[in-house]
């Protein structure tokens, strides 16, 4: 038992020199991790404005008031909405990126740019909802207050009401910006050359597996912590209106 | 100043409004008294349009603001409207909820703005709140820059819903004095109310509604004088 013990940290040492050191394959990992926080960070921007478009449309469907014209445009727009919702939500990411990749883009070689329209697609349907919700979180008395003085929808809405939403949003936000930094590994399966992408080619070239994938996992998990605390701050900030 | 035709409101069946038609002339208190329910709020909420008519016409200063064409943000532009659960933005400062729609709706510069902001609070007395938020204020202090944000657009008229309801007993009198101010300044003003001392001293004329309806109306004196209808006189009964 402890002879096979100081075997294995006698052998570990040479194990991580070949999957991180031998031929600068830290700088792979590295990369990997360029790309992995770029489509991150792209799919969640493309994310939040697809879905910021889809929440602002849904909400000022639902908010119309009973007994008055229906307004057709609205109508078709929010039927599309909710389709996009339903059918994103509804299906799991690995076979949109799939579909993106085969049937829609096959032509396509550069990989990252089909996760990138994948992940943003996929995004924008989650962050649509958190989005609806946190507009719906928000006083009905303060956008009449901001009406009754003048102020147009876009102006209360953009001074008013999507400030304070997005105060309440936050933390489901960060959550969206975790899981979707996770989920960009699935890009590897599509031949997105993301972290994943790069731990397990090297670990098929050194035929140890071990040692690449124990450190991607220590890198999202680092990145995801710091993250938390990145956001931790943020909402401490936005509440200072709230100090009494 | 505003002249209210056949004014009818339903939320799906429930019939809120019956037919109700109103005149009501610049300068003129209004005040609107009657148990919860009678439709008096959604009354005045129909005056700026925050509840949209289902028949009728309202016409304010000449103009049919019930017509779909008309832009409703400039009419409204001119009407303040101060609430029963004040409404102020938590999101900004005491001076920005009082510049922002003067500002944005192009009515002055934010030097211009802040200074008037400044001359305003300084009339209800609440100079040294311009930088706090609203959370570090009472209900009282609350209701006075609402009713100070209203004012800033410069409006013609002003509505009040119930404006000391949500408040704690002893930051009534703060509030109404700041409108009994305001009605001495000569400002045309509809107030739903249950503050009957308020309507007695300050409204020019009082409307009692029930069901949907106006059933009496007349002089404070009239009205809380000598009653006519029955619901009326049961309702004074039960209030005073």
């Amino acid at each position: 038992m402890f002879q096979s013990l100081t075997d294995w940290l006698i052998r570990i040492g040479p194990r991580l020199q070949r999957a991180f050191i031998e031929g600068d394959r830290w700088k792979l990992y590295l990369q990997g991790l360029g790309t992995t926080l770029e489509l991150t960070v792209i799919a969640l921007i493309f994310g939040v404005l697809l879905g910021l478009v889809v929440a602002v449309i849904r909400s000022a469907h639902d908010q119309q008031r009973l007994g008055r014209k229906r307004n057709p445009p609205l109508e078709i727009l929010n039927v599309l909405c909710q389709i996009y919702t339903t059918v994103i939500r509804g299906t799991p990411m690995l076979v949109q990126l799939f579909i993106w990749t085969f049937v829609i883009f096959p032509a396509q070689r550069n990989k990252v740019l089909v996760a990138f329209i994948g992940l943003g697609v996929n995004s924008g349907a989650y962050v649509a909802e958190i989005i609806r919700g946190g507009l719906m979180s928000v006083d009905a008395g303060q956008s009449e207050a901001g009406r009754s003085l003048g102020l147009g929808y876009f102006d209360t809405m953009r001074f008013i009401v999507i400030p304070q939403a997005f105060k309440n949003i936050l933390p489901s936000l960060g959550n969206e910006f975790i899981t979707l930094f996770k989920d960009t590994s699935l890009a590897q399966a599509i031949g997105g050359a993301e972290m994943l992408y790069y731990a397990s080619t090297i670990g098929g070239r050194t035929f140890d597996y071990m040692p690449p994938l124990i450190g991607i996992a220590v890198m999202y998990l680092s990145v995801v912590i710091i993250f938390t605390w990145l956001q931790g701050k943020l909402e401490r900030r936005l509440r200072e209106s709230d100090r009494r | 100043m505003i002249d209210v035709k056949n004014l009818s409101k339903s939320f799906g069946d429930h019939l809120v409004l019956n037919d109700i038609s109103q005149h009501i002339d610049p300068g003129e208190k209004v005040v609107i008294i009657g148990p919860s329910g009678s439709g008096k709020s959604t009354f005045l909420r129909c005056l700026n349009l925050l509840e949209i008519p289902t028949q009728g016409t309202i016409t304010f200063q000449g103009t049919v603001i019930t017509d779909p064409k008309v832009k409703i943000d400039q009419v409204r532009q001119q009407m303040g409207m101060v609430f029963q659960h004040f409404n102020l933005f938590p999101n900004m400062t005491i001076r920005k909820n009082i510049t922002l729609a003067p500002v944005r709706t192009g009515l002055m510069k934010q030097e211009e703005a802040d200074a008037q902001a400044d001359t305003l609070l300084q009339r209800v007395g609440l100079t040294d709140k311009a930088d706090a938020y609203p959370s570090q204020l009472s209900g009282g202090q609350k209701q006075r820059v609402a009713i100070v944000r209203a004012l800033a657009m410069k409006p013609q008229l002003m509505l009040f819903d119930e404006p000391t309801s949500a408040l704690d007993p002893e930051m009534v009198g703060e509030v109404l004095d700041v409108m009994k101010e305001l009605a001495r300044d000569g400002m045309t003003m509809v107030v739903v109310t249950h503050e009957m001392g308020f309507a007695r001293e300050v409204g020019s004329r009082v409307l009692f509604m029930a069901d949907g309806l106006v059933l009496e109306e007349g002089a404070p004196e009239a009205v809380f004088g000598s009653p006519k209808h029955p619901r009326l006189q049961d309702f004074l009964s039960k209030v005073l």
